[in-house]
């Protein structure tokens, strides 16, 4: 497990409670991700796992408890640069519009990525090791595989260069060679924060720590 | 060259006509005939109520009063806006209203400035017809360009997420739904440029020719008009979308739903 005492978690969560027309759907969970954790949430389906990642990204905001990003409270004056900490990986990435090679350009268009323009030179790389062929580049993403919108969105994050992975069962649609390969990747990246939300037991496997949501707001960490 | 005025009982009888399509609406049961008798006697009662006040204000022709009447004319535009767009009233008339003040006024006043070169820039005969044309089409541009952004922005929500997610700001998320919404409210106005004087004769132009202009005036007044419209549409489809941006989002840079009626 990676050292961390004395360095500023990379995410807090305090106490959040989160609820949906009357319904808790977060009952007053609590969390660390020190920096460089890899950290695998699990549990049921419905028990928040996907609402708590959209909570840190400030797009469900809780209706008490705080979050911290870098030691950095989320409110609606630091969100937007506290989610240029953040790399998010949805479970089902919709990609909109367009050619695929445009794609991975768009986010080098915002201010807040102007000086990583180049790592746009490693997508040929990211692409070949994340098996994915030069020709997609052409392509429309509407008709990319559900697997092939899932490794486009990783490779873009790493792109990013983002130092907190938040991944929404980023392998759900890959096979097993394919998610090993990304696990793998993603997992032996040294200062790479993570914090995923996953049902698959490789995951599960190569996590420092897993939390066990359960449905009364209760949690097991392994 | 003068307008042949119709009598009212002429006109009375004009009405017949509609028993065509009325006819043909009870052999096809087709399911609008009350929505339409309600649109004829509607037209019918608003266009007399007009006519009417539009000899007084013509008769007047008071710079004051006509700005009044254009500014009725603009709360009106900025209600129906409001109302088809499913938007709060108290959060979207303001910005709304300075969008289509915004669309209406810098191409009307360029049209009877330094285009007509009119002393009076309010003058009725000019100011009341061509701000009516350009206010109608600002108004149909609006409610096109407006429900397609957010009907866009609703149906694409986790792309728009996505966008946040890798950093973009809430001006750089909203923007292809910006272009997608502006393409929309324009592409109407486009196609009729593209078309016009081919498929139908249009109503400004129709309407210098039965006024006893000859055809020559009446295609450069049209020309005048297409320009007004078009950039007018432009102006007001950019800015209600800009300015309600601000109405509409939360200061998350989410969509809020207290922002919409349904």
């Amino acid at each position: 497990m990676t050292e961390t005492i004395g360095t500023v978690p990379a995410i807090e969560i305090n106490n959040i409670l989160v609820r949906f027309q009357g319904k808790v759907v977060l009952n007053h969970f609590s969390m660390k991700l020190s920096a460089g954790e890899k950290v695998v949430v699990t549990g049921d389906s419905g028990l928040g796992k996907s609402t708590l990642l959209r909570c840190l990204l400030g797009f469900v905001i809780p209706n008490e408890g705080e979050i911290f990003v870098e030691g950095q409270r989320l409110t609606p004056e630091s969100v937007w640069t506290l989610r240029t900490l953040l790399a998010y990986v949805p479970q089902e990435p919709e990609l909109g519009q367009g050619v695929l090679e445009d794609w991975f350009k768009a986010p080098f268009s915002f201010r807040a990525n102007a000086g990583l323009k180049k790592n746009f030179d490693r997508l040929p790389q990211l692409m070949e090791r994340f098996s994915l062929s030069p020709e997609l580049l052409q392509k429309e993403v509407s008709t990319l595989s559900g697997g092939e919108k899932q490794r486009a969105a990783l490779i873009t994050a790493l792109l990013l260069q983002r130092k907190i992975f938040l991944l929404d069962e980023p392998t759900s649609a890959l096979d097993s060679r394919n998610g090993k390969r990304v696990l793998e990747f993603l997992f032996g990246i040294p200062d790479a924060s993570i914090l995923a939300v996953s049902h698959d037991h490789a995951f599960l496997g190569l996590a420092d720590r897993v939390i066990e949501l359960s449905g009364k707001g209760e949690t097991r960490a392994h | 060259m003068h307008t042949e005025n119709i009598s009212l009982w002429s006109l009375t009888g004009y009405y017949a006509l509609f028993i065509i399509p009325f006819g043909m609406m009870i052999w096809l049961r087709i399911p609008i005939i009350g929505k339409t008798l309600s649109a004829v006697a509607r037209m019918t009662l608003q266009l007399l109520f007009v006519g009417f006040y539009l000899q007084i204000v013509f008769k007047l022709n008071n710079p004051w009063i006509n700005t009044l009447w254009l500014a009725v004319m603009v709360v009106v535009a900025d209600l129906s806006i409001v109302k088809g767009c499913g938007l709060k009233l108290r959060r979207f008339i303001f910005p709304l209203l300075v969008a289509l003040v915004g669309g209406t006024a810098i191409p009307l006043l360029a049209f009877v400035g330094p285009l007509l070169k009119r002393p009076n820039l309010m003058d009725a005969q000019y100011v009341i017809p061509i701000g009516g044309m350009i206010l109608g089409n600002c108004l149909r541009a609006d409610i096109i360009g407006i429900r397609s952004f957010y009907e866009s922005l609703k149906k694409q929500e986790n792309v728009f997420f996505h966008a946040l997610s890798q950093g973009a700001r809430l001006h750089e998320a909203t923007r292809p739904y910006l272009r997608h919404a502006c393409q929309a409210a324009l592409l109407p106005t486009v196609a009729t440029m593209a078309t016009i004087g081919l498929v139908a004769l249009p109503g400004m132009m129709t309407g210098v020719i039965l006024g006893g202009a000859d055809p020559m005036t009446a295609i450069k007044y049209q020309i005048a008009i297409m320009i007004a419209i078009f950039t007018g549409t432009a102006i007001t489809v950019i800015l209600a979308i800009l300015i309600s941006i601000k109405s509409s989002f939360t200061p998350y840079g989410i969509l809020d739903p207290l922002a919409f009626r349904t």
